[in-house]
């Protein structure tokens, strides 16, 4: 607090005795005193008031300052309040009481939104522990499979395959969403991820007949393994929910000076110009999805979104009618320093 | 000689089908039954590879892992439903060989374990195989009949070899179809059959005709 600030907020008091000394001087000099003995009497007045004023100033200094120097030792500020001694004058009191009442409504709102993080968390944690659950009988029920010699295996097994990738789907949205740390970045051929998730399609592809082209290279990037198959997982369930009559999927790496690129390439349906640039958003499923009952409008979503956390760039360019291509950027030297 | 595996699993049903599995893959196969005493049991079994799951009741397979390790050095592939990397660098760093999540794929699990074996025992591969004065040489990609060489392409090869190791038995196209694609060759029925067409005039060019029958509606016998 300054001391213009408190003068300026005593502005009325001065006025009125400033008012005061000059009704005196004139009652006085009506009644015949001399000049000498009104200055006195005024300097009298004006030195009271002054020494009245910053006295004031001094004790109401003193009292602020204790009062943000308790405030600065404290650890949640917010607890100010709590601590600090009610205070006697009246209007003190009354922002005392308003901070009071205020500091009230903001437990119970945090009281709140703590409780519905805790539930949150708490479903989280039910999720995971549910998809490790749920992967025991699919992976009984593929082992049964395996060993069967029945024509109906494969039916199956690509059944069993659309399960595994929605139970898949539910863990990685449930880890998208918390900012804990659950991949490990290694250095990573990626035609090997290719090779992974096309296996783990295989029933899929197979049963649609597409075929598969793939430029065998030994170029690499560092991201996370399970991570990246997820992302080629869905983009390959992707290519065949939206599949022409005679589909080709094809697989391509190329290096530029600072990123290295993995396409992926269709021939299917393709998407229309104007929903090219909101396929990634959450639950958009545009025509092509609506005419397919089976979108959800999560998948795309859900591979930008690990792509952001990853630091890898996802592109998807499309031709209605030719077919869609995505492809995933993979930056050199920079990757480690943007997921680190 | 038999390798023999041992299974630490606890879901019946699992452990039921990977034995069934790796029984039909030519292994002998144990499981654990008293969850208290798996050392014991191992021990008892002496096996040559071990397939251990994590979320074990009583003890979890990274401490099975770790007492195992104190007095063994057989191969150990973790097979778990647990996923995290924290999961995955634990295993490696117990001393696991390998680590197979769930619903793992049949073929990469038999692939590990047959290199994880082939690696610790060093048992190899026949580099050659015979059947009715064919031999197929696997290293050079050849196929020799009456001291005559053929080349043969990549899928060529794996087709061969896949009706060599079923030599007697009719092999289903499909099957051969999930056999080539388990070994990343992307080959889908109507170009199974131009491979084998292919590789029955390279046959004949050495002098062979109808090594390869084909059984109507069935698949292919040699």
């Amino acid at each position: 607090m300054r001391i213009t600030g408190y003068i300026k907020d005593r502005l009325c008091l001065i006025i009125v005795n400033l008012l005061g000394i000059v009704l005196l001087t004139l009652l006085l000099l009506a009644a015949g005193n001399t000049l000498d003995i009104i200055c006195l009497i005024a300097a009298a007045w004006l030195l009271c008031l002054s020494v009245g004023i910053m006295a004031g100033y001094r004790v109401r200094k003193r009292y602020l300052s204790e009062l943000l120097e308790l405030s600065d030792k404290l650890e949640e500020r917010y607890l100010l309040s709590e601590v600090m001694e009610k205070p006697d004058r009246s209007d003190d009191a009354v922002f005392y009481q308003l901070m009071k009442s205020s500091h009230k409504s903001m437990l119970e709102e945090i009281a709140k939104i703590r409780l519905e993080q805790k539930e949150y968390k708490e479903y989280k944690e039910y999720i995971e522990q549910w998809v490790h659950e749920a992967k025991a009988p699919v992976t009984a029920l593929k082992l049964l499979c395996e060993n069967q010699k029945s024509d109906d295996k494969r039916a199956f097994l690509t059944e069993l395959e659309r399960m595994n990738h929605y139970i898949e789907q539910t863990l990685y949205f449930a880890r998208s969403e918390h900012t804990e740390k659950d991949y490990l970045i290694r250095e990573l051929k990626l035609m090997d991820m290719v090779h992974q998730a096309l296996a783990e399609n295989k029933q899929l592809l197979l049963k649609q007949k597409v075929q598969i082209k793939l430029e065998e290279s030994g170029l690499t990037a560092y991201t996370d393994e399970k991570w990246l198959v997820f992302i080629l997982n869905q983009l390959i369930q992707n290519a065949v929910k939206y599949r022409s009559n005679m589909p080709v999927l094809a697989f391509r790496t190329e290096q530029t000076e600072n990123t290295v690129i993995l396409t992926i390439a269709d021939n299917g349906i393709g998407i229309s110009k104007n929903e090219l640039p909101r396929i990634f958003e959450k639950g958009f499923t545009g025509t092509n999805g609506r005419m397919e009952k089976h979108s959800t409008g999560m998948g795309l979503y859900l591979c930008r979104k690990l792509c952001d956390r990853l630091g890898v760039g996802i592109l998807a360019s499309s031709e209605e009618g030719k077919g869609t291509s995505f492809s995933l950027i993979f930056y050199k030297n920079q990757s480690l320093l943007t997921v680190l | 000689m038999t390798y023999r595996i041992l299974i630490i699993e606890d879901d019946t049903a699992i452990q039921e089908g990977l034995k069934n599995l790796l029984m039909a893959n030519g292994y002998e196969v144990g499981v654990i039954h008293d969850f208290g005493n798996v050392l014991q049991e191992l021990a008892a079994f002496a096996p040559h590879l071990v397939l251990l799951d994590i979320n074990l009741p009583r003890e979890d397979g990274f401490s099975v892992c770790t007492r195992l390790r104190a007095c063994s050095q057989v191969p150990v592939i973790f097979v778990t439903s647990r996923n995290t990397d924290m999961d995955e660098l634990n295993s490696i760093m117990l001393g696991g060989d390998a680590f197979i999540t769930k619903p793992y794929n049949t073929a990469i699990l038999l692939a590990k374990t047959a290199s994880l074996l082939k690696r610790a025992y060093a048992d190899r591969q026949p580099e050659s195989m015979e059947h009715r004065g064919v031999v197929l040489h696997l290293e050079s990609s050849q196929a020799e009949y009456q001291g005559k060489r053929a080349e043969l392409t990549k899928n060529e090869l794996k087709i061969m070899y896949y009706l060599f190791k079923n030599a007697g038995k009719i092999c289903p196209r499909a099957d051969i179809v999930d056999f080539l694609w388990d070994n990343q060759l992307y080959v889908d029925d109507n170009a199974l059959s131009v491979n084998v067409t292919r590789i029955r005039e390279k046959l004949a060019e050495l002098g062979l005709t109808d090594f390869i029958r084909t059984k109507h509606r069935q698949g292919y016998l040699i």
